[in-house]
This record gives C-alpha cells, sequence and structure tokens, in this order.
C-alpha cells in the first residue's frame, strides 16, 4: 500500500465518521445541548476563538513546564539511583508511593501548601505529579541495561563515572528514556488537566476550566471545541516527541531499520 | 608501538563465590606462564576452561585471588572481544578514536595525534574508506575489523583476544588471521589469542598453551619455517598438520582423563 494512501485512509474515516455525526444529530434531531453537530463546534470554536486560545495557551504553558520538571528530575534521579545503590533503596519507596497514592486526593493539600496565590505553580507541581514517574523508570532501566561488554571497553579505556556516563549509559539509554518522555508527555497534560479540574473556579483559566464553565452554562457544543483542543494539543505533542525519537535513533538504532 | 614487555605469570588463581559451597567456584589455578615480549600464543581449550577468565584478568578487568603477575597497566593492553562491542551511534572513526579520546586525561594526545592514529589503525585493517560509516552498515567482518582496529589504535604493546573470529563464517577468518598474522609481523606486539578452533591456534601462533579445568596443561610450539610465511602455504605445509595433530592431541587427552 502506497505511503500516501496509508496516511489518506484514517483521513478519509475521520471525515466520514463527521459527516455521520452531522447527518444523525440533524436527523434525528437530538438537542443541541446533549449533542452538538460538529458544525455547531466548529462555530463555537470561531466565536471563542480567543478564549479559547488564551485556555489553551495556559494548558499548554502548565503541561509544558511539568513535562520539563519530569525529564530533568527523572533522568537526574535515574543517575543518582544507577550510582548509589544505597540512596535508591532509601528513596525508591518514596517515589512509588507518590506515584500510587492518587494525585487528585493530595492535589488540594498542594494547593494548600502552595497557596492561592501561586495556583499555576500548584498546577505544575500537580502536573509534574503524574508525569515524572515513567521518566524515571525508564531512565533508569535504559541506564542499567547497557551491555557489560561495553563497559569493559570503558575499563579498558580507563574512563571515569563521568565519561562512561556521557559516552556510553546516556546514549545507549536514550530509547528508553525517549519512550519514558512520549509517555510522560501525555501524563503532563493529563495531570495539566486533573490539576485544573481540582483547583476549581476561577483559579485557573486553562482549557479544563473552560470546559467545566461550558458544561454547567450548558455551552456543549463550547465543551466539545474546548476537548477537540485539547485532544489536539495531545496527538501534537505525542507527534511531536516521535519526531524527536526519529530524528535521534533513526540513524543508529535497530527499531528505525529499514525493513525489505 | 610501544616496546612490548614481557608477561610473567605466577602460580594465579581465580575463584568465584558459589551458593552452598565454600571454596566458591575455581575458574582458573596453578597458571604459571611466562609471554616474551613480541610473542604470539594461542590459547586452547573447551568451552569453560578459563581462557577468558585467564584474559580478563590478565586485562585487569578481574583481580585474580590468588598468586601474581608482572605488573602492566591497562594503558599497555588493546583486547579485542569476542563479540566487537562497538557503540552503535559512534561512526568508525569514532569508536576507534573514542578509548585515546578517554584516556587523553593521561597521555596528553593532540588531536591531530589521535587522527593519526586512528587512520593509521583504520588503514592497518584495511577501513579507511569506511570511516564515516555507522556499525550497522557494515558486514560482521568489518564490524571485527573496526574492533580489532580500536585496540590497536592504542598501539598496545600487548594484544588480548577472546575469540574474536569465533562468530564469522570460514572465509572472512581466513582472510582475518592472514591480516592478524601482518600486523603482528610488522608491529610485534605480545598477542594472547584465545581460539577454540585447533587449525586458526596452529595457523596463527608460535605456540599454544591448552588449558583444562582452569590449567594450563600443556604447551606446544609451532614450528613455521621462514619460507611458509606467505599467507596461504603453511596450511599445506607438514609442519602445520603436525602442529594441529600435537594440539588435538592435547585436547583429546584432556577428554580421555
Amino acid at each position: 500500500m502506497g505511503a500516501v494512501l496509508q496516511k489518506l485512509i484514517p483521513l478519509a474515516v475521520g471525515i466520514a465518521l463527521l459527516g455521520i455525526w452531522e447527518l444523525s444529530v440533524h436527523l434525528t434531531q437530538v438537542p443541541i445541548f446533549v449533542l452538538p453537530p460538529p458544525s455547531a463546534i466548529g462555530h463555537a470554536l470561531v466565536d471563542n476563538f480567543t478564549t479559547l486560545m488564551g485556555s489553551l495557551w495556559v494548558t499548554v504553558r502548565i503541561t509544558a513546564m511539568a513535562f520539563f520538571w519530569a525529564v530533568v528530575s527523572g533522568l537526574a534521579l535515574a543517575i543518582v539511583f544507577t550510582r548509589a545503590r544505597l540512596l535508591e533503596m532509601a528513596l525508591y519507596p518514596y517515589v512509588v508511593t507518590l506515584q500510587v497514592t492518587p494525585v487528585v486526593a493530595i492535589a488540594p493539600l498542594i494547593l494548600i501548601w502552595v497557596g492561592f496565590d501561586h495556583v499555576d505553580r500548584a498546577l505544575v507541581i500537580i502536573a509534574w505529579i503524574v508525569a515524572f514517574f515513567p521518566m524515571l523508570t525508564n531512565a533508569v532501566q535504559g541506564l542499567r541495561s547497557t551491555q557489560p561488554q561495553l563497559h569493559d571497553v570503558m575499563s579498558l579505556a580507563g574512563a571515569r563515572w563521568w565519561q562512561r556516563l556521557y559516552y556510553l549509559e546516556l546514549p545507549a539509554a536514550l530509547p528508553s528514556m525517549l519512550t519514558g518522555a512520549k509517555i510522560s508527555g501525555g501524563l503532563a497534560l493529563i495531570g495539566a488537566v486533573v490539576a485544573e479540574f481540582v483547583a476549581g473556579s476561577g483559579a485557573s483559566t486553562g482549557l479544563a476550566w473552560r470546559i467545566i464553565e461550558a458544561g454547567n452554562r450548558l455551552e456543549i457544543a463550547t465543551l466539545f471545541a474546548a476537548l477537540a483542543l485539547l485532544s489536539a494539543l495531545g496527538i501534537a505533542l505525542f507527534y511531536a516527541l516521535t519526531l524527536l525519537e526519529w530524528l535521534v535513533l533513526r540513524r543508529w538504532h535497530d527499531s528505525f531499520a529499514k525493513t525489505r | 608501538m610501544t616496546r612490548a614487555p614481557s608477561l610473567t605469570l605466577n602460580q594465579l588463581g581465580l575463584r568465584f563465590p558459589a551458593h552452598g559451597s565454600a571454596a566458591g567456584v575455581v575458574a582458573l589455578q596453578n597458571i604459571t606462564a611466562s609471554f616474551p615480549a613480541g610473542s604470539f600464543t594461542a590459547l586452547v581449550g573447551p568451552s569453560g576452561c578459563g581462557k577468558s577468565s585467564l584474559l580478563r584478568v590478565l586485562a585487569g578487568l578481574q583481580a585474580p585471588t590468588q598468586g601474581e603477575m608482572s605488573a602492566v597497566t591497562q594503558s599497555d593492553i588493546g583486547f579485542v572481544f569476542q563479540e566487537p562491542t562497538l557503540l552503535a551511534w559512534r561512526n568508525v572513526y569514532d569508536n576507534v578514536a573514542l578509548p585515546l579520546k578517554i584516556a587523553n586525561r593521561k597521555s596528553r594526545l593532540s588531536a591531530q595525534e589521535i587522527d593519526v592514529r586512528v587512520s593509521e589503525a583504520l588503514t592497518l585493517v584495511g577501513l579507511e574508506a569506511r570511516a564515516k560509516a555507522l556499525p550497522r552498515e557494515l558486514s560482521g567482518g568489518m564490524k571485527m575489523r573496526v574492533s580489532l582496529a580500536r585496540a590497536l589504535a592504542k598501539r598496545p604493546p600487548i594484544l588480548l583476544m577472546d575469540e574474536p573470529f569465533a562468530a564469522l563464517d570460514e572465509l572472512t577468518r581466513f582472510r582475518l588471521d592472514d591480516d592478524l598474522r601482518a600486523i603482528w609481523q610488522q608491529q610485534k606486539p605480545t598477542i594472547l589469542f584465545v581460539t577454540h578452533s585447533v587449525t586458526e591456534a596452529a595457523y596463527l601462533a608460535q605456540r599454544a598453551l591448552v588449558m583444562r579445568a582452569g590449567e594450563i596443561k600443556s604447551e606446544i610450539a609451532i614450528a613455521r619455517p621462514a619460507s611458509q610465511n606467505q599467507p596461504d602455504n603453511f596450511r599445506a605445509a607438514p609442519s602445520f598438520h603436525a602442529a594441529c595433530a600435537a594440539i588435538s592431541e592435547a585436547l583429546a587427552q584432556g577428554e580421555r582423563a
């Protein structure tokens, strides 16, 4: 099957589904506050463009910051854990505790501790808690799974720990780290949305808040428009990270080997 | 290449701790041998007899639990593993240059000197035209050549080789054996070459040490008349067949014992 056709098929399916949706709503005369047709959602997007774009920017900012700190802290902690077994033994149970505790349950506490004057900061922290664990575990696994003989090559060259890290472990761990980053990216967005929901009325003006607000006002088309923007943001994030993975690994990693 | 030091081992032993055994597992025992500067020795023996462990001890990758050996530093040693052990994300040139770059803290080689050494090593193994290629773009034989070039670029007086050509097809192996002999004749490093192959040991080395159960059981000198230094001649020579027979016999004695 041609590459163009492969890309066109999902697009055609999407357009067909939207068409069926539009037609069904008109034929069955479902009230617009229950299920608006795609055309009404499009209108809502245009009518509320400035507001929705402002909210999108807020969510993008929170997601990006949470993701950045998830990558930085996940990688830093992974490096520490793989160098100091004792520290890993001491800290790992608490990292797991943080991960398994439902973030919705601790979010109000974080809001109180950080203070309602710095809601954005609290939102980033909540989203970071959701996003950081996959980055940490994947980076640890990547750093640990370097071929032992490559470590021997480093030992024979007289490599110091940082040379071993720089020349061998970090590049070898890149595939795992990028997988972790892809998961973390999606989770950072989910975390940002959850955090906005928890922060409640007026405290944040991101897309999640727009969804709550539109729901309360029964402006379901606007709710869908905000939802569509959230999905688009998630997809963009995923493909941006997939592109990064392709750029970094395509030349040397087996997963990008050309199939004949 | 710096002058090759001779290497002597005195009652060397290596024991690994094991569950349920206070004595542990003996990998090497009573290894006493000397490897004169510039000599070529093959270590032959069945799997698990301690050949690779001996090489690892000599390379400083494993500390012996007993005995002593002449002091050599890791900078004196080039090591070629059974697998090419190349960094997949670095091209051929960068793989060969890496140990020199890492060791540069001590050796203080200039970038130009590193370049000269890498180019020279790649020329020796016939891969100067593939310097920019990534490991995945090379055949198995070429990857092993890169691995050999990486060891040679250090200009090590001692070259330890752990079944480097075992995974290759016979024709490629013959070609690499010839290349290795030519490099040895040209640069005269002290070579210890671990192999499963009786014919490879007889073809390459000046003597073969037959190992069994962690010990050196016999030593076989391989006579190679000067006139038979041409690559293809020696495999047809009676002395080659005699060496093969002697090594096989020493191995078979172990099987019978």
